[in-house]
């Protein structure tokens, strides 16, 4: 299958991530925002996502320009009609996914592939509200997307083999890995990294070592970039809060339950990076400052 | 014979249609009939240009999303009743390929067969960048071309003649043997025919001479050729090493690398990118990586792009010092390429002081030498320097004949 042109469903830091990795490789983007306000929102955060990559030397402006050139967005279904591949990105919500692939359903070309970025909901139960569930896949990619080189792809109870190798295939042209997850909650990453997290912050609450001293103890003595409460500010305090509950529901065992000092600091509107304090403090730039 | 030279870039395919023979070649009477460029492959609008000998210049912007596409219309232009210059592709007797790197396996360009093939493809990984494309260039006019000798010509393959101590790193040996990290050179096809045409224009052999050939284009090199051989050069196991380009650094203490890495927090792909695209007279100057952007700069007062041309200059004038010292002396030096053929300040800055050692530029005759073959230096002067407009594709063309022809 020949893939040109990708549409990307939904606004926020992924979408871009996900626009901006694709757009690199040569393919066209559609983006596809729910109304005017997010579509000028998602095109400046993408635009000042690719800056900040410039600073970086990460690229230059030509290749901005190039990228912007291959990306382009709108508030209507109606043009995607000519995408050759979906990845939808959209919230958390069960409704709102499926609403969306029903309003695709009646625009695209039929034997396309919907992949949905999803960490937490069942592609078996939102494909099987299509009438295509063999031609749904998950496709979870981790954040910041442009700097994680891996995709979890979930193949649900009716992913088509076929289905699976086309969104390998993709994964592999825009210079990243895909690994094969059957659908089970968290897949591999989620379910392992969050409950690592948590006990991160169990420890600091049971007040066995500073927040500081436990990142510092996690990244030197096992050679991380950073340690596990400054890559919980880095996901978003309430992020890693709903996955630990939904592991916790979807699960039941008792390791997955959510540190109490997590949903203290969330109640207090402490989510780290994006409120500039959670476990540490960061400026404006988002650098950690304390 | 009509020889297609094929230039395949990531998203540009550069072609030329070239009449040539044996006997072309010994009395330098080939004919160039056709010339072309296909860009922004993959994007919405590609650019094609294409000229032909007998008819108007053909322009137009078209959707080619592939290389695929691309190599077909290059033939169709050829063939076009209006615009092309052959009624039928089978005229086309044979397929000059350029490919960036040829490793230490290529020393002279070869017929491509299922050996060579395979070899190329390990050469892969000594150019990521650039011969997947190169490569691909050559499977699809294959497909189109069947039944002709398809020849590559490798950028690395004159630099082959170089000593060991010239190539071989001050680095753990292991990793020469493990890895093939050693110097490699580039542009080799360019400074090979810097060499010929001084030949030419001398009327003295190539094995009776030294000659250094500066080749100053967005990527620069320096070669120093003794005797017709490459003994030296200043890229090395990438086109990053050497002369000041116009977004790459050249020559670094590579300890910088690691101090910067870790002071600014960069990812491999990030300090990659920095050392490749925002450094050299663009990196400096923060004007422009184009050389003409900076003279202008400079001339209106612009400190830093004056410092870029200087520093610019300032390396070149070491390297032909070094260059000189490497082959016992010089007697030609030979500019080419953008800057080597249009800048007289290059020229000029760039050889000042180096009276000592036989070079003196005539001022008027450099002032007036821009893109054309002409003498610079002053008739008294010891090293003769010249400017020439280089054509790789020419050395391709003949070089693809001289292989069919098994005289290579």
């Amino acid at each position: 299958m020949n893939i040109r042109t990708i549409g990307v469903i939904g606004c926020g830091a992924v979408v871009q991530g996900i626009a901006r990795a694709i757009a690199q490789y040569g393919y066209n983007v559609i983006v596809k925002a729910k109304d005017e306000e997010e579509v000028a929102e998602c095109q400046q955060a993408l635009e000042a996502l690719l800056d900040r990559e410039i600073e970086r030397w990460g690229i230059t402006r030509t290749e901005k320009k190039i990228f912007l050139q291959r990306i382009k967005f709108t508030a209507s279904y109606d043009d995607v009609v000519d995408c050759d591949f979906i990845i939808e990105s959209l919230i958390e919500e069960f409704d709102l996914k499926v609403a969306c692939f029903k309003q695709l359903e009646e625009v695209v070309k039929k034997d396309i592939v919907f992949a949905t970025n999803t960490s937490t909901l069942s592609i078996s139960e939102l494909a099987s509200h299509t009438s295509r569930p063999e031609r749904m896949v998950g496709m979870h990619f981790i954040t910041p997307v442009h700097k994680r080189p891996l995709v979890e792809i979930v193949r649900g109870l009716h992913t088509s083999d076929e289905t699976v190798e086309i969104a390998k295939e993709l994964v592999r042209s825009i210079g990243k890995m895909p690994i094969e997850v059957f659908e089970y909650p968290g897949y591999v990453t989620t379910r392992i990294i969050i409950p690592f997290l948590n006990e991160a912050m169990n420890v600091v609450m049971e007040g066995v070592a500073s927040a500081a001293d436990v990142d510092t103890a996690m990244q030197l003595g096992f050679n991380l970039p950073v340690g596990p409460l400054e890559m919980a500010d880095q996901m978003g305090l309430d992020e890693v809060l709903l996955w630990m509950e939904h592991l916790f529901q979807e699960l039941g065992d008792l390791k997955y339950r959510p540190c109490p000092l997590l949903r203290k600091m969330v109640r207090a509107g402490y989510l780290g990076v994006k409120t500039r304090r959670g476990f540490f403090t960061y400026d404006e730039r988002e650098n950690r400052i304390e | 014979m009509k020889v297609l030279v094929l230039n395949c870039g990531s998203s540009s395919v550069k072609f030329q249609l070239i009449e040539t023979s044996l006997e072309a070649i010994k009395n330098d009477t080939e004919e160039r009939l056709a010339k072309g460029i296909i860009e922004r492959i993959g994007m919405p609008a590609s650019i094609i240009k294409f000229e032909s000998r007998d008819n108007q210049p053909y322009r137009a912007t078209a959707e080619i999303l592939e290389h695929r596409v691309a190599i077909n219309k290059v033939v169709q232009l050829l063939t076009d009743p209006d615009y092309g210059v052959i009624k039928h592709k089978e005229e086309i007797g044979a397929v000059g390929h350029r490919v960036v790197h040829g490793g230490e396996r290529f020393s002279t360009s070869k017929i491509i067969d299922p050996d060579v093939y395979k070899e190329m493809i390990e050469c892969i990984e000594l150019a990521p960048l650039h011969n997947p494309h190169n490569i691909k260039g050559y499977e699809i006019a294959r497909e189109i071309l069947p039944n002709v000798p398809h020849v590559a010509v490798f950028d690395t393959s004159f630099h082959q003649s170089m000593p060991a101590y010239a190539y071989i790193y001050g680095l753990p040996y292991v990793l020469y043997e493990r890895h093939a990290i050693r110097r490699y050179g580039f542009h080799g096809t360019s400074h090979r025919y810097l060499t010929f045409r001084v030949e030419r224009i001398t009327g003295i052999p190539r094995n009776q001479f030294k000659l250094i050939t500066c080749h100053l284009g967005n990527g620069c090199s320096i070669a120093a050729v003794k005797f017709g051989k490459s003994i030296d050069t200043s890229m090395g196991f990438t086109p990053l090493e050497g002369l000041v380009m116009g977004t790459r650094c050249g020559d670094i203490d590579p300890a910088i690398v690691l101090h910067v890495m870790a002071k600014e927090e960069l990812e491999l792909h990030e300090i990659n990118t920095l050392l490749n695209k925002h450094s050299g007279l663009y990196g400096i100057s923060g004007v422009s990586n184009d050389m003409r952007e900076v003279i202008k700069s400079a001339d209106k007062g612009n400190e830093r792009a004056q410092l870029a041309l200087d520093i610019f200059c300032y390396r070149l004038k070491k390297y032909i010092a070094a260059y000189a010292g490497a082959m016992g002396g010089t007697d030609y030096i030979a500019f080419t390429a953008g800057i080597g053929e249009n800048s007289p300040v290059v020229r000029q800055k760039s050889c000042e002081g180096l009276e000592f050692m036989g070079i003196k530029i005539d001022q008027e005759r450099n002032n007036q030498t821009v893109g054309k073959e002409a003498l610079i230096s002053t008739d008294d002067s010891p090293v003769k320097v010249f400017v020439i407009p280089t054509n790789e594709e020419l050395v391709i063309a003949r070089d693809t004949v001289r292989c069919i022809n098994g005289v290579i």
